[in-house]
């Protein structure tokens, strides 16, 4: 045999090629935590519009070709798994995209800095809704820039209330009902009322919006549940949501099985004449190659239980930056641009409400010409802005035992609409939960 | 005349070998094994070893800081809580319903797949369809069929009459909770009816012809001779149906995420949800063993009480 390939010449190079994964891993992990490698700025998002992420940061790169980035857009369905698992091993980004409702819990496991004193966070934090800074800022340490923000409001069809002879949407919740039941009774709709009332691991605007339209709250400042005696706003808003979907009748029992998508496909084809959903979905409903009643569909102050209008509930999709990143001031860099202003204007805020109609947290987008004349073909401005001033982020979020909490609350009101329970024992499920809670993660 | 010399150098005849220097043979089996061995380590014992290890932390991610060594308060915890409690019951429920459909529907069609007719290879390969098909698809495929606004039964029953409006059937609680076990049948039910029809098929024939001879009925020759006769198949069915179904996620989850309410919040909805949404991996953990554990002493209570009754004297 060629002394080239002997036995042991051939052992060695296949105990060579075995080695290499290990040894690739060394190298890596000789990278350090949080950083690529490459000295690139390793940054992560969940994907939506991926190809839209990687066009803007492609910007960013030209702007700025001292600063490589390397975009991982991550499925939004497993994102926070992924992203916690990244961590957990030690190779999490270096920035990357926070949910509100991770933030805190993210913070506590040391995942994420704050940005205080770093250059134009005040200016940002200064030009935003009080709502959305808020929940970016947690024991008073600032961890983020704004990607989008959102508040809840009421979506009708202006041509389906027309064929029942409604002139004006409703203002509180019994005006919704019997709207809704002049349609079902015309034989326009059986169930007119579309809610996003399947089993998520995200949270259900909806309800927290209509507790927020009415002043209730779920818990006061310190986390404490008040739903139960203190503010009966919540069992008043429950008792309402229950009469509908199972006296009336009037909200669609299927609701229970709806998710996201499929309730904007049924609005956009008119099987709903109200829902409770964020803003910027009128983006996709008003457009005529995407649906079916485009230009009918509008949006209103959420109805509340004496007609006043109080608020909303808003939500905050934010930039972050890994504690441990080696490349701090070229992952900052990054986002400034992406959520901080760029010659003295938001560009990527503006960015995102031009390409998809997203929610923008920059108070001086309102006066922007372009903008605001985006924003007709689709909304009304003025309900539009109003809502964003209005609105308030949960209140409980930035605890650690939010999530439960919020997969709980679903169970609970998915029995109500199904008649299940009822709502004083609902509020008193729902209390009894957070005292269980609050003594788990003590 | 010449004389031959004596070739002294041949070694004599009745030498015996002399025996090699070396390792013994259990040494040796051990050491080639050893490769395998390090890697059934690796890859199963030390991750089952580490999650029982976990399952003694209170460890959550979102609390790293709190993370400590609490010995079985994980376990014990469950003795008290009301989801974990409520989740086991409708586990329970959810076992035994799919376990019954599982056997009786199994068998019957085992026993009619056995039965010789023109088609039979077909249909015994339509039958494994549903086995093939991956836990999510099928789970897409009941949501998309019992959907309350396009669902394909829907359009049936109302073609035919027997509704005069769609209905949402997987809003009630009931009406999800026997879908998705129905779902969960569906999927698995092929493979019982593989291991049935390869019971049926080592019955010997006389045994039937044997049957007849001293009038047997049908029932009695089911229950005298092809009951007594499936019962270590029937064994395996049991206990690896059960695990199945103890275990079930993925259409679950797809079907109606675990509603409504805690209608079909089974174990294992309730076990992911833990450690993927609320990243609980210590409580998480122990709800994974507890699972196990649960499902070994089943197994250990259906061999003990179905293998002695399986013995057949031939």
């Amino acid at each position: 045999m060629n002394p080239s390939f002997s036995r042991r010449r051939v052992l060695q190079l296949g105990a060579l090629t075995a080695s290499l994964p290990a040894l690739s891993s060394v190298l890596a992990a000789c990278g350090g935590g949080g950083g690529s490698g490459s000295g690139a700025v390793k940054f992560s998002g969940w994907d939506y519009e991926s190809a839209l992420v990687q066009q803007n940061v492609d910007r960013f790169t030209q702007l700025n070709p001292d600063v490589p980035v390397e975009y991982t857009p991550i499925t939004s369905a497993q994102y926070v798994q992924k992203t916690v698992a990244e961590f957990t091993a030690g190779d999490g980004p270096d920035a990357l995209y926070v949910y509100d409702d991770s933030l805190a819990g993210w913070v506590a496991a040391e995942y994420l800095q704050p940005l205080d004193g770093l250059p134009g966070v005040d200016e940002v934090y200064a030009g935003i809704y009080p709502s959305n800074a808020e929940a970016m800022t947690v024991d008073g340490k600032r961890y983020g820039l704004p990607y989008y923000t959102d508040s809840q409001c009421l979506i009708y069809n202006e041509a389906v209330l027309a064929k029942a002879g409604i002139s004006a949407p409703p203002t509180t919740l019994d005006e919704l009902e019997q709207q809704s039941l002049r349609i079902k009774e015309a034989g326009i709709l059986e169930f007119p009322i579309g809610l996003t009332a399947q089993l998520q691991d995200t949270w259900w605007a909806w309800v927290w919006g209509l507790v927020f339209a009415s002043g209730g709250d779920m818990f006061d400042a310190a986390g404490n549940p008040v739903m139960d005696g203190i503010d009966p706003t919540a069992r008043d808003v429950f008792a309402w949501l229950q009469r509908a979907a199972t006296v009336s009748r009037v909200i669609d029992p299927a609701v229970l099985q709806l998710l996201p998508v499929p309730l904007d496909d049924a609005m956009k084809n008119e099987r709903y004449a109200f829902t409770v959903g964020a803003r910027y979905a009128l983006r996709d409903y008003n457009d005529p190659s995407r649906s079916k009643t485009a230009g009918n569909l509008k949006i209103a102050y959420i109805p509340s239980l004496d007609g006043n209008v109080v608020g909303t509930v808003s939500n905050t999709r934010m930039y972050a930056l890994s504690k441990d990143t080696e490349v701090k001031d070229q992952a900052f860099r990054l986002l400034t641009y992406l959520g901080g202003f760029t010659d003295g204007q938001p560009y990527t805020a503006k960015y995102w409400f031009q390409k998809k109609g997203l929610g923008f947290p920059f108070r001086a987008l309102e006066q922007d010409q372009e903008v605001q004349t985006t924003l007709a073909t689709f909304a009304d401005p003025t309900i539009y802005s109003g809502l964003a001033s209005l609105a308030r982020p949960r209140t409980a979020i930035k605890q650690p035992w939010y999530s439960e909490y919020e997969n709980e609350q679903q169970k609970t009101v998915q029995q109500l609409l199904s008649d299940q329970t009822s709502p004083d024992d609902a509020v008193k499920a729902l209390s009894g939960t957070v005292t269980s809670l609050k003594q788990k993660y003590s | 005349m010449t004389i031959t010399a004596v070739d002294t150098e041949k070694p004599r005849a009745d030498a015996a070998p002399r025996p090699r220097r070396g390792l013994g043979d259990t040494a040796r089996a051990y050491l080639l094994n050893a490769p395998a061995m390090i890697v059934i380590g690796l890859l199963v014992a030390y991750p089952i070893a580490y999650s029982f290890w976990l399952s003694l932390h209170r460890y959550n991610l979102k609390l790293p800081a709190l993370e400590r060594f609490v010995w079985f308060q994980n376990y014990v915890s469950l003795i008290s809580d009301p989801t974990f409690l409520s989740s086991l019951r409708v586990t329970v429920a959810f076992v035994v319903v799919v376990l019954v459909l599982t056997v009786v529907l199994g068998t019957a069609l085992a026993l009619v797949l056995n039965e010789t007719f023109l088609g039979r290879g077909v249909l015994r390969s339509l039958v494994l369809l549903p086995w093939a098909m991956p836990g999510v698809v099928n789970g897409l495929m009941w949501r998309t069929i019992f959907d309350a606004k396009t669902g394909a039964l829907n359009g049936l029953l109302l073609q035919l009459g027997l509704i005069d409006s769609y209905q949402a059937w997987l809003t009630s609680p009931s009406g999800a909770f026997f879908i998705t076990a129905f779902a969960q049948v569906w999927n698995t039910l092929p493979f019982t009816v593989i291991i049935l029809l390869a019971g049926l098929s080592t019955i010997p024939g006389e045994q039937y012809d044997a049957a007849k001879v001293d009038r047997a009925g049908v029932l009695q020759r089911f229950t005298q001779v092809t009951l007594p006769w499936l019962l270590h198949p029937l064994l395996i069915v049991l206990i690896l149906e059960t695990m199945n179904a103890f275990r079930a996620f993925d259409t679950i989850y797809v079907l109606t995420g675990g509603g409504p309410g805690d209608a079909t919040n089974v174990i294992a909805v309730l076990n992911v949800r833990t450690v993927l949404t609320y990243t609980d991996f210590g409580l998480g953990s122990a709800y994974s063993w507890v699972i196990t554990i649960v499902t070994l002493v089943i197994s250990i209570g259906y061999i003990s009480t179905l293998y002695q009754r399986g013995r057949i004297d031939v």
